[in-house]
């Protein structure tokens, strides 16, 4: 029996083969590149999404556009940029909402998990600790919106129960208006850190648990001096992710404040969708989003590798 | 029908070299054990054999061909693993039938070839369950019937009684030996267990450090060690090995004098070794002098631990054998069984 | 405080505290789902009413005033599109990243994985002149791909933490059976790791009907509405928004996603972890 053997280039080569099975070759460079075709139809979707857009905003952003006119800027939409207060404002509320309601969400979220993960009805408390996050953000800036609207819900109650006497504009002053987003958010994503938080308690080693029981640690003491600590890298990714959804807020400010009162509520998505697309300044829009596509490529080096590590075996 | 050579075979990952210069002849129809320590590239070897690594220099052969650039899938080879590896999302008829699908065996005759293997390792009640629904020594089998269900040019086999508790282990064995006689398929089979080595092998393989310290059948493994890793590696309890000085053909340690070991021209520093069977305690004083560390009863014979200068000898004694401890035992050497090894690369003294 | 036990916990606190958060959960929602069955003249009384009547008058609207099926079409066609083009994207990718080693797998890992930093509003404006360039403006097409875009590094890593799971061995048993690389991935790998496939296409789809901003930005006319940018579509009452109408399609929405993460339950923890957590 002859069999065709293949050798490296293609060339087919007929050899004499042993009795049975085919012994076909495959090169040192064809088993090489086989990683590299599988994984790359997803980066090029990527690359598609990230690099393309990239270069695109980078290169708009020289440029004035008007309608179909494009008129060369050099600098000066950057300039523009680093010299009007909204830029530094939007990033500004960015950080201030989103790390006030990010410190809420761990906070609530850790205390959560460590009265409920050893709770025998914990499979109950997670499903309905579940729920908020389960509506569309903006199903849920709608729900929150309606509460704290002129005369609505929350100002209602708080009268009834007497501690106010006239309705709270909810949506016209700075840090009442923050507060709402806030709330919202909360509200909404608080069981994104909980399941988790909870989920890395249950993996945990019961027997370290139990050693420090022997030992005499009360429940309390086992948590601070041995869970919490266990669980820093769990923490670490929720918390990071949780980070990138919250910076990146969108639906929640274009439902509940569009940015008002005096542009304090508006983040820096919110920014470059109005100035794109409201005041259709694109060429500024872009020098905004180029300086944020560096920003997070920046974040992105520091956090990821540091908190992703592969977990390899 | 395979015969399977190793020529210079060295495989290394960056600084670390895993297996170093190896040269085999694996002949037809023979079952082969590489036999050493965790470590030692037996695993190593075994995976370059089957394609799973690539050499990093030297020729893998099957049948006289080069096999280096060939894939796995091709080379026909079967391998059984120590955990067994069967695919826990399909049925044990399928996973047995899983290669028969791979090398386009016909549809029509995958029933009958799995059903015949499964027969051969009595698996024939359990082709429908999922492995996750068997005991370890049912999926053991069920790994083997894979194996052979196809009638590979060569077996390989990784460890793969070393999961399985005491009794089986011993039980499975012979069904091995007499599956690879009757099959008469090439095996190579990998193992850190002496007595699986020894039991199984037509010759065994003693590596160690990625190198091969003897190929020899068992026999010429245990009675004509070629250096001390050998000689103490084999046996149990092993061969003790002690070391001392050798002068006119008369050997001298700490408790020790042994006279008319041939004439060794020259005084030199040298091992002596003597396996425990081979010594016989005595009522007067002997070869060996020393004080009872421990006393063992194994019910089938006594070990008797002796110490001198700081290390033990193990001394194997009759059944009903007791002595009061730290009292002194005196031995003496089975003269012809007596083995001598230079004191610093630890080779034969022949 | 009698109920202590022996470690000493105190459990009325317990209970007070999960319970009073399971009240901040449960009470926004249920008010919000009477909203959903009042009748429009209820809805806009600038005073709360607590006790409503109930009425489908809501059910009613979005149906015949309102193009719900559309909207519910549009968000179907394109989550479940996006859904498969990750899949297909995905399993490959997470196969390739975690069973071979090859130079620059690490960063090729971590760039797909940057991907999920970057915030929807850096890249809008290209993309949305890329749909434009491309005729794509207001298509269900448009909305499939953005959304395939957005979840593939989450999908990529979820199913890839799940495949590095997979003992080597099975696979190198695989090898010496005679499977190629495509069928070990195909008949082995896939099916063993079809939990955390699930996982991630149904992670991908939450994400999806989540989507606002690019789809507030792709949509414009019923041809690509989805729910979730429909909501803000209800215009028209007193203080300008159709609440019951709203409240009404958020549960729409609501209902699909609830029972999905019921399902995979198990492994929501380590899916919301992109694979980081294994529960």
């Amino acid at each position: 029996m002859t069999q065709t053997a293949f050798k490296a280039g293609g060339a087919a080569v007929v050899a004499a083969s042993p009795p049975a099975g085919r012994r076909v070759r495959r090169s040192a460079f064809q088993r090489k590149l086989f990683p590299y075709l599988l994984v790359a139809p997803a980066v090029c979707y990527l690359l598609m999404i990230t690099l393309y857009p990239g270069v695109y905003a980078i290169y708009q952003s020289f440029f004035f556009v008007r309608f179909n006119e494009w008129i060369p800027a050099g600098f000066d939409n950057y300039v523009e940029l680093f010299q009007h207060d909204e830029f530094w404002g939007a990033l500004w509320n960015t950080f201030v909402i989103g790390g006030i309601a990010l410190t809420l969400e761990c906070v609530i979220a850790l205390a959560l998990a460590y009265y409920a993960y050893r709770d025998p009805l914990i499979r109950g408390w997670r499903i309905v600790f579940l729920l908020p996050m389960l509506f569309m953000p903006s199903a849920v800036a709608f729900i929150w919106k309606l509460a704290f609207a002129d005369g609505r819900v929350i100002s209602d109650l708080l009268m009834r129960v007497g501690l106010i006497t006239e309705n709270i504009d909810f949506l016209g002053v700075v840090w009442n208006a923050r507060l709402t987003l806030i709330v919202a958010d909360v509200w909404q994503w608080t069981p994104f850190l909980f399941i988790i938080f909870v989920a890395a308690l249950q993996a945990q080693d019961k027997e370290i648990e139990e050693a420090a029981r022997l030992d005499g640690a009360s429940w309390s003491a086992i948590f601070w001096n041995i869970s919490l600590p266990l669980m820093k890298p769990v923490i670490a990714v929720a918390v990071i992710l949780r980070g990138i959804d919250i910076t990146t807020m969108f639906a929640n400010v274009f439902i509940m404040t569009q940015g008002t009162p005096g542009g304090t509520t508006e983040t820096i998505s919110f920014f470059i969708y109005r100035m794109g697309f409201r005041t259709f300044n694109f060429g500024y829009a872009s020098a905004a989003s180029a300086v944020m596509l560096i920003l997070t490529l920046i974040i992105a080096q520091l956090l990821l590798k540091r908190f992703f590590r592969s977990g390899r075996a | 029908m395979a015969e399977i050579e190793l020529r210079n075979v060295r495989k290394q990952w960056g600084a670390v070299v895993g297996v170093n210069d190896v040269n085999l002849t694996i002949t037809d129809e023979e079952f082969l054990v590489l036999l050493g320590p965790s470590g030692c590239g037996k695993t190593t070897t075994m995976r370059m054999i089957a394609g799973l690594e690539d050499p990093s220099a030297g020729d893998v052969v099957i049948d006289g061909e080069v096999v280096n650039e060939v894939d796995a899938r091709d080379r026909d080879v079967a391998m059984v693993f120590q955990s067994y590896a069967l695919y826990p999302n399909m049925t044990i008829y399928e996973n047995i039938r899983f290669p028969l699908r791979m090398r386009d065996v016909p549809k029509a005759r995958h029933a009958e070839l799995v059903q015949r293997a499964a027969e051969m390792v009595e698996l024939g009640d359990y082709l429908h369950r999922k492995p996750g629904a068997l005991s370890g020594g049912q999926r053991q089998r069920a790994a083997l019937a894979r194996a052979i269900v196809r009638q590979p040019h060569v077996f390989l086999m990784d460890e793969p009684l070393s999961n399985l508790d005491a009794k089986l282990r011993t039980a499975m064995r012979v069904q091995l030996k007499h599956l690879q006689r009757q099959l008469k398929i090439t095996t190579v089979y990998v193992t850190h267990d002496q007595v699986e080595a020894m039991t199984l092998a037509d010759r065994i393989v003693i590596m160690d450090g990625g190198e091969i310290q003897q190929i020899g059948t068992p026999d010429e493994i245990y009675t004509d060690p070629a250096n001390t890793f050998v000689a103490g590696f084999i046996g149990s309890p092993p061969m003790n090995l002690i070391g001392g000085r050798l002068e006119g053909g008369s050997f001298t340690a700490p408790g020790i004098r042994v006279d008319g070991l041939g004439e060794n021209a020259g005084a030199r520093n040298a091992i002596l070794g003597v396996r425990p069977e081979d010594c016989h305690v005595v009522g007067a004083p002997a070869h060996f002098n020393a004080k009872i560390f421990a006393i063992e009863p194994m019910g089938d014979q006594t070990v008797v631990s002796l110490s001198t200068d700081g290390h033990l000898v193990e001394v194997r004694a009759a059944r009903d054998y007791r002595a009061p401890l730290d009292s002194m035992a005196h031995i003496s050497f089975d003269l012809d069984r007596l083995y001598l090894f230079d004191e610093t690369s630890g080779e034969r003294l022949r | 405080m009698a109920l202590r036990r022996r470690s000493g916990e105190n459990l009325a606190l317990r209970y007070v505290i999960l319970c009073a958060w399971a009240l901040v959960c449960l009470v926004p929602i249920l008010w919000f789902l009477s909203i959903g069955f009042r009748p429009r003249t209820e809805i806009i009384t600038p005073q709360p009413i607590y006790w409503p009547t109930f009425s489908l008058d809501a059910w009613h609207m979005i149906w015949d005033d309102w193009p719900m099926a559309n909207y519910l079409r549009n968000s179907l066609l394109a989550i479940a599109g996006s859904v498969v083009i990750d899949l297909v994207l995905a399993v490959p990718a997470a196969y390739s990243l975690a069973r071979y080693n090859y130079k620059g797998r690490e960063d090729i890992g971590f760039y797909i994985l940057s991907t999920r930093m970057m915030a929807p509003a850096i890249v809008a404006i290209p993309i949305f002149f890329l749909f434009k360039g491309l005729g794509l403006l207001d298509t269900v097409w448009a909305l499939m791909l953005v959304y395939a875009a957005i979840n593939l590094s989450v999908v990529t890593w979820i199913i890839r933490s799940y495949m590095m799971d997979i003992p080597h061995e099975l696979e190198d048993a695989a090898r010496t059976d005679g499977a190629s690389d495509l069928r070990i991935l195909w008949e082995i790998v896939i099916p063993i790791c079809l939990p955390g496939i699930i996982t991630a296409a149904v992670i991908a789809a939450i994400f999806a009907i989540n989507e606002f901003l690019f789809t507030l930005l792709i949509a414009s006319t019923k041809n690509a509405y989805t729910m979730s940018v429909a909501l803000a579509n209800f215009t028209g009452g007193s203080d300008g928004k159709i609440y019951n109408a709203i409240a009404l399609v958020s549960f729409l929405a609501f209902v699909p996603v609830f029972l999905l993460v019921v399902f995979i339950q198990k492994h929501l923890s380590r899916g919301l972890t992109l694979g980081a957590l294994k529960g």
